[in-house]
């Protein structure tokens, strides 16, 4: 079963002239931290807000955790932090946590422990009794990330959870999210921020003019195929005649090599040669790009298409 | 419980919005004028005047006549006071319950929309029924009390007013679920306040109509709209303990409301937020 499935689902906007989301099929796996990725308007809000029955699909279906998202009881498993939610500001952080607490079924009693601990987490907890509205923007971000935990959901729905958030507070809320997911925990991100997607996802998808570009685990984009970088001891080596000899193309940078093998059998036989002549070789890795890097190459590769 | 949670979230918001407070504090100035300024006065005098003139029991039947008859009087200003106020006090719930960010949180929750809504609507009705009740028993107790004549009768006054205005609310819901807009939907809810009762003299004009489907139609608009001045009409009537002439009014404006309330769960259940 998955944490979430789509299944052809599509959203239309004013009578059909903004398609937000087009027969968008989707499969996230329970367990795992999964970024959705995709320029301004894309369509990201557009399909969390599907997921929870905010939006009426126009047409299409969804399953979360294995249920029709229009059975409104599997939120009691789902959590979630809108992009711009907007909590009453006369409430304290802990009458807040309190009466949406009780509005995801949980008891008194659960709830008189289960604030002042998640308000902790998020380090609020000096402000618990203050009033909602003397907040800072990254404060009622901290807030809506402890209620989205109320309930100890099974999957949380997160659009733009560092939004506002300071950099310390940031790695704080990457590690949380991670400690959840290391707990069997699904987390669905939105996010503009690719560092830190990259960071913390187990799987990305990239997302267009409402229609899906690419889906895979941030470890595949982010590394080239049959590029690797060498590390090699001193620098009198053989490496560029072997090389040429072996018709491979070769750069250096910094006194790290790196080449572009035809498949793994090439990089191995050239691994022998380097061996042959007494390189020591200290390091051989993939090459990688960072996920910036391959999210705009993906986009402009998209609208090169259209053009 | 969780129904509950958003009956107490309704109230905490008009506690905040000080609406609330506003409403108690009229309602008890309204109380305090009224029972110094005006009634015990006149029933003060009756008694005495009845005492002097000495033990004659057919006359006492009378203050009670009077007394109640005084009551009813009460209840009407009650009445019309306290529906124009509870309007005024609620016109925002709805609206508000909408906004952008705010909804979101409410469908998130393991709740269904139906159940967000009628929460919302029995959360006004409720800040209402508590405001009206405080007047009515406080106006009730002080008559009372100075009279040593307890008319049970009274009570029913509040029960008429939280009556009349949960069928009025059930117009403004579907306004504000329409407009998004509380005082848009309070000018229109007032607009058929005022506009209904005129509805009753109908008769007068059927001889200008062109043709007498219009007065059909005059018919029909009479019968589906709720009736709030008729309403008035019952509440006097049990105030005062005599048979109530007529509870059409009553069944017909509480149909009204059962069909508004109906749309707004429709409209509700399909609106994207
Ligand atoms: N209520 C609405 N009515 C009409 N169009 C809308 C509405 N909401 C969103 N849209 C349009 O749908 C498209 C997708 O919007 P959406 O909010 O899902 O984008 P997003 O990927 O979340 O963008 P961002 O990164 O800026 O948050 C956009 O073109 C937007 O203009
Ligand atoms: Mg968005």
């Amino acid at each position: 079963m998955y944490a979430v499935e789509t299944f052809e689902l599509t959203k239309y906007y004013s009578n059909g002239k903004v398609k937000a989301l087009q027969e968008f099929n989707l499969q996230v796996e329970q367990g795992k931290i999964f970024s959705l990725l995709g320029p301004n308007g894309a369509g990201k809000t557009t399909l969390i807000k599907l997921l929870i029955g905010i939006l009426h699909p126009t047409k299409g279906r969804a399953q979360l955790l294995g249920r029709p998202i229009t059975d409104y009881t599997i939120h009691s498993r789902i959590g979630y932090l809108a992009e711009n939610h907007r909590f009453p500001e006369f409430l304290t952080a802990a009458q807040l946590m309190y009466y949406y607490g009780k509005m995801s079924g949980l008891e008194k009693t659960i709830l008189k422990d289960k604030i002042p601990q998640l308000l902790k987490t998020v380090n609020l907890e000096d402000w618990i009794n203050v009033k909602v509205h003397k907040y800072s923007k990254g404060m009622m971000q901290r807030l809506g990330l402890a209620h989205a935990l109320l309930n100890d959901p099974d999957l949380i729905f997160m659009d733009e959870p560092t939004d506002g958030i300071d950099p310390v507070g940031r790695r704080e809320i990457r590690t949380l999210l991670k400690s959840l997911r290391d707990s069997g925990k699904t987390i669905f991100i939105n996010s503009h921020l690719l560092s830190e997607v990259e960071r913390m996802s187990d799987e990305v998808a990239i997302l267009k003019d409402g229609k899906l570009l690419q889906k895979g685990s941030v470890e595949d984009f982010t590394s080239i195929k049959e590029q690797y970088q060498l590390r090699l001891q001193d620098n009198q080596t053989s490496i560029n005649e072997i090389c040429i000899k072996m018709n491979i193309p070769l750069s250096a940078q910094n006194g790290l090599y790196t080449i572009a093998v035809k498949d793994t059998v090439q990089l191995n036989r050239l691994i022998d040669e380097l061996r042959k002549s007494d390189t020591i070789i200290q390091a051989i890795m993939p090459r990688k790009i960072s996920l910036e890097d391959f999210f705009i190459e993906v986009i402009e590769e998209k609208e090169e298409a259209e053009n | 419980m969780k129904f509950l949670s958003i009956i107490q979230l309704t109230f905490r918001e008009s506690f905040a919005k000080k609406t609330f407070m506003a409403f108690f504090g009229i309602s008890t100035l309204i109380c305090l004028l009224f029972i110094f300024a005006l009634n015990l006065d006149i029933v003060d005098g009756l008694q005495s005047s009845v005492s002097i003139f000495g033990k004659d029991v057919p006359k006492l039947v009378n203050i009670n006549e009077i007394l109640w008859g005084i009551e009813a009087a009460v209840s009407v200003f009650l009445f019309t006071g306290g529906i124009f106020m509870s309007l005024f006090a609620t016109s925002s719930l709805i609206p508000s319950l909408l906004q952008p960010g705010f909804i979101d949180l409410f469908i998130s929750k393991p709740i269904s929309r139906f159940e967000i809504l009628s929460g919302r609507y029995v959360g006004a009705v409720s800040i209402v029924a508590f405001n009206i009740f405080y007047m009515v028993i406080f106006t009730w107790i002080i008559l009372s009390a100075k009279t040593g004549i307890w008319n049970w009768g009274f009570l029913l006054a509040g029960v008429m007013i939280v009556l009349t205005f949960a069928i009025l609310y059930s117009l403004m819901t579907l306004l504000g679920l329409i407009s998004r807009s509380g005082p848009f939907s309070l000018m229109l809810t007032y607009l058929i306040l005022f506009f209904s009762p005129l509805l009753l003299q109908r008769d007068k004009i059927y001889a200008l109509l062109s043709s007498k489907y219009y007065g059909y139609l005059l018919d029909g608009i009479y019968y589906f709209l709720p009736k709030p001045s008729e309403l008035g009409n019952i509440m006097q009537q049990l105030v005062r303990g005599i048979a109530v002439s007529s509870w059409m009014p009553l069944w017909t404006s509480l149909l009204f409301a059962g069909i508004m309330l109906a749309m707004s769960g429709y409209i509700f259940q399909k609106k994207n937020f």
